[in-house]
């Protein structure tokens, strides 16, 4: 499922958008060395993380999007960066647990 | 010499919000390049983990890649503290970053790791004092 359709069906904050790529699978993470090791091509990348270096990292594992859990949002930085590199940036206040289980749930992954 | 495409970069050691500017940008030239996207990703992963190592710990340096029909080179150098023990800075889950790196997502001891298992060959010259110069290889 694509990300504009996932963020319709999920009902999700969109901070910044990018390419309307299909989610393909998931990965959850707030380590930055682990998510650009182990995070699939493709994914969606679940984090409580706020920072600015979020975005360079979804941009090297290409990731579908970013959804931020537990109703974090990007700070100014991070939205800024996100925006200029075409990234999207969604938010949930699920927790991460809980938004795992909807990108499953709706993407069939 | 065998000819090259040569890209160099200045990275900022007192900014975050540009580290991975350099990694970002030879990824950018390899896609371009046509280089296989299994290729792009572990040169894009080596050099990040460089990258952020040199802002973390080195106050920034210098990021040199050069791009060969089959393969890149990129040198990593610094000006830091130099790395007193090698071995034990190349053990998976050690880190000397601060609280505050770790709470930007850092310090989780794998940035070195990384980038041997994402390079093909990884030469580490440092002087404690003097700084650092980190070789990475991959070949295409």
């Amino acid at each position: 499922m694509n990300v504009s359709q996932f963020v319709k069906e999920a009902g999700c904050t969109v901070f910044s958008e990018g390419e309307d790529r299909a989610i393909e699978s998931g990965y959850c993470g707030d380590f930055l060395s682990n998510i650009i090791s182990r995070a699939t091509d493709a994914c969606a990348w679940l984090t409580v993380m706020n920072n600015v270096n979020v975005a360079a990292v979804a941009t090297l594992i290409d990731c579908a999007c970013v959804l931020l859990c537990e109703g974090v949002a990007p700070d100014e930085a991070f939205a800024a960066r996100a925006a200029s590199l075409g990234i999207w940036v969604l938010g949930t206040k699920e927790n991460v647990f809980e938004a795992c289980k909807t990108v499953a749930r709706i993407c069939n992954v | 010499m065998e000819d090259c495409i040569r890209l160099e970069y200045d990275v900022d050691g007192e900014n975050f919000a540009s580290a991975g500017n350099a990694s970002e940008s030879v990824k950018r030239t390899l896609k371009q390049l046509g280089v296989s996207p299994e290729f792009v990703r572990k040169v894009a992963i080596a050099m990040y983990e460089g990258e952020i190592n040199m802002v973390i710990h080195a106050h920034g340096g210098k990021a040199l890649a050069e791009i060969y029909p089959d393969h890149i080179g990129i040198y990593l150098k610094d000006s830091g503290p130099g790395i007193a023990d090698v071995d034990l800075a190349m053990k998976a889950g050690y880190s000397t970053a601060t609280e505050n790196i770790r709470s930007l997502g850092f310090g989780a001891g794998m940035g070195l790791p990384n980038m041997k298992k994402y390079s093909d060959e990884m030469t580490i010259e440092t002087a404690v004092g003097v700084g650092t110069t980190v070789y990475l290889r991959v070949n295409f």
